[in-house]
């Protein structure tokens, strides 16, 4: 039977494995928190090593946290009445932008149209960004001068789309700090005057132990239905979907895997997993 | 003292010393475990983290506190020595002629970091000029462009050109009657090989006084690696850490620095040319710890 001192140790080991591979501290100690109480007084089999029992059920501990509320996007698209509105947030820098042109490329692939609105009327150089992406795909762009309403120029895009007949509208958003109250107050206003059919919040697989308060924070402002992570070409360690889809109970959907407008991915559970614990 | 501002927690485990002279072995394991899970939680590698608790273990047992410290002075003691110890000084950045290149992943801070830095010599009495290489992002040159412009410095850049080894060699030219040159160049990860001979490239026909990475404060486990690649590629003589404005601690800042053993140069507080401040230890060393 297996006593709380046995799991010391394996225990240890883990936490320390788990914030190796960037799960932030909070989840690493919750996660970790649950499996102890649940092996306290299992038997072990004279097989398996103490070790091994707690690998095990690491193994399906993360995967229950990185499963959570999983969807099949490609299904709520096809299913959803048109158009679809979907509002990317996220912090600075992250790849709202680049990730919203690989997902016209995927959306395209999969026969549905759609629209680039752009929402940062604030960074420099956003607009000329977006609009080559837009030329490159051969997208429309709705966009405004610097300075505008970004709820508003997402707002156009919606009624460009309704006026004809394109699918899905894609809205950026200026990248953002969530500590900065005006440009969350700013996040809530975009959420309540588009009333997007999804939020999608963009983070980096790079990003470390502050992944859990930005997602808490952007969740808050803008609830979000799933997640991107991107970069994760960089070779991170991933554990930053576990810190998102941990603190917010929603899925990751995709990663970027490139600068590439193909270098989007569908987010395979099992596969992090496997990555995390070997 | 700089160490006042402490996380509630490791503040809870020092307040127990208060009024120890000396310390036993379980107290010091219980600081230690606390400073340790602050390290770890402003994204220090593991390793350095171990390393550096290690390190302030043997030395809060060995070394008898100076008549009239307290155990509790004694220890924060120690662990202020051994982190300024590993982040030492601001980089020195001499206020005279210079070429500053800057590298890093992508989406980092490089172009908004040129602008603020070229900001900050031009209020020091310098001409300073951003020269944009970077020919991959889109939008590259007009954003750059833009904050030069929001900055009040030159600027040189060529929406046509391709080759970001021509720009940088014929950037250097155009603007020869600045004095600081601050060449930006496109965002790049350690794994990509052609991108890494493409700034090792830039590095020869620049020829920096200085060579800086400019590192998000969320970097998560991945510095090490990442730093460990530029400095291999062009030598790393600063940091500069961007996005402190949010609450992400920069520990990746402190792995960088002990990997390329250089220091940190400017830290990045917002988004417009005037959120630039040159690095100080105290500060940085309260936020690690949790303040
Ligand atoms: N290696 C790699 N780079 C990426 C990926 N996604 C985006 N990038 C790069 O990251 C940088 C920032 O991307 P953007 O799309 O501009 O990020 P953003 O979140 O829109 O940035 P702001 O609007 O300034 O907040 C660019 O250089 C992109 O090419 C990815 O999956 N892998
Ligand atoms: N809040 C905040 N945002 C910053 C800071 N530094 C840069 N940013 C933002 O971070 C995003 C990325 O900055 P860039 O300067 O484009 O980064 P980059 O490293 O040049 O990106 P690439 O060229 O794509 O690799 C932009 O939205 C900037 O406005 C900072 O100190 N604070
Ligand atoms: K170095
Ligand atoms: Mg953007
Ligand atoms: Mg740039």
């Amino acid at each position: 039977v297996l006593e709380e001192e046995d799991l010391e140790d394996p225990l240890w080991n883990l936490e320390m494995a788990l914030l190796e591979s960037d799960v932030e501290m909070g989840v690493a100690e919750a996660i970790l928190d649950d499996l102890r109480s649940n092996l306290i007084g299992e038997t072990k089999s004279q097989m398996a090593s103490t070790g091994d029992l707690v690998a095990d059920a690491l193994r399906d501990a993360l995967l229950d946290v990185i499963s959570v509320g999983q969807f099949d996007f490609e299904e709520r698209i096809a299913e959803a009445e048109k158009p679809v509105t979907i509002v990317f947030t996220g912090v600075n820098g992250v790849g709202k932008t680049t990730t919203i042109a690989k997902m016209a490329r995927y959306l395209e692939d999969r026969g549905y149209s759609s629209v680039l609105a752009n929402g940062d009327t604030y960074r420099a150089g956003a607009n000329e960004q977006i609009r080559e992406h837009a030329e490159a795909l051969g997208k429309r762009l709705i966009a405004h001068e610097q300075g505008g309403d970004p709820a508003a120029v997402i707002y156009d895009g919606v009624e460009y789309a309704e006026a004809n007949d394109v699918d899905v509208v894609l809205g950026d958003t200026a990248g953002r700090l969530h500590t900065s109250s005006d440009l969350m107050a700013q996040l809530e206003k975009i959420d309540r005057v588009v009333d997007p059919d999804l939020t999608i919040f963009v983070d980096e697989a790079v990003a470390g132990q502050d992944a859990v308060e930005r997602a808490k924070q952007f969740d808050d402002a803008a609830e979000i239905d799933g997640a991107v992570l991107t970069k994760a070409d960089a070779d991170s360690q991933g554990g930053a979907a576990i810190s998102v889809a941990y603190v917010t109970g929603k899925p990751v959907l995709f990663l970027g895997t490139g600068q590439g407008y193909d270098d989007l991915d569908r987010f395979d559970p099992e596969e992090l997993v496997a990555d995390l614990v070997g | 003292m700089v160490l006042d501002n402490l996380g509630s927690s490791l503040r809870g485990t020092l307040s127990k010393l208060q009024g120890k002279s000396r310390l036993d072995e379980d107290d010091v394991s219980e600081v230690v475990k606390e400073i340790q899970r602050s390290l770890l939680q402003a994204d220090v590698d593991v390793s350095l983290v171990m390393d550096l608790s290690d390190a302030i273990e043997t030395r809060a047992l060995e070394e008898e506190p100076p008549a009239g410290t307290s155990a509790r002075d004694h220890v924060l003691k120690i662990v202020y020595e051994e982190l300024v110890d590993l982040i030492g000084e601001s980089t020195e950045i001499p206020l005279e002629p210079q070429t500053i290149l800057l590298a890093g992943l992508q989406g980092s801070g490089k172009t908004t970091s040129a602008a603020k830095m070229a900001w900050w010599f031009s209020k020091k009495g310098l001409r300073p000029a951003v020269i944009q290489t970077d020919t991959f992002r889109p939008g590259a040159y007009d954003q750059a462009e833009q904050m030069a412009d929001r900055a009040e410095v030159s600027f040189y850049g060529d929406p046509d050109a391709d080759d970001p080894v021509q720009i940088a060699r014929d950037g250097l030219e155009a603007t020869a009657d600045a004095d600081v040159h601050i060449v930006d160049t496109a965002g790049r990860h350690a794994l990509e090989d052609d991108l890494i001979d493409e700034i090792e490239e830039i590095d020869s026909v620049v020829d920096p006084d200085r060579s800086l990475l400019v590192l998000d404060a969320a970097i998560g486990q991945g510095a090490k690696d990442q730093a460990r690649q530029f400095d291999d590629s062009i030598g790393i003589d600063g940091v500069v850490i961007t996005k402190l404005d949010g609450t992400a601690k920069g520990g990746g800042a402190l792995t960088a620095v002990n990997e390329t053993e250089s220091s940190i140069a400017f830290l990045g507080t917002g988004e417009t040319v005037q959120d630039i401040e040159r690095f100080e230890p105290n500060g940085f060393i309260s936020r690690l710890l949790g303040m």
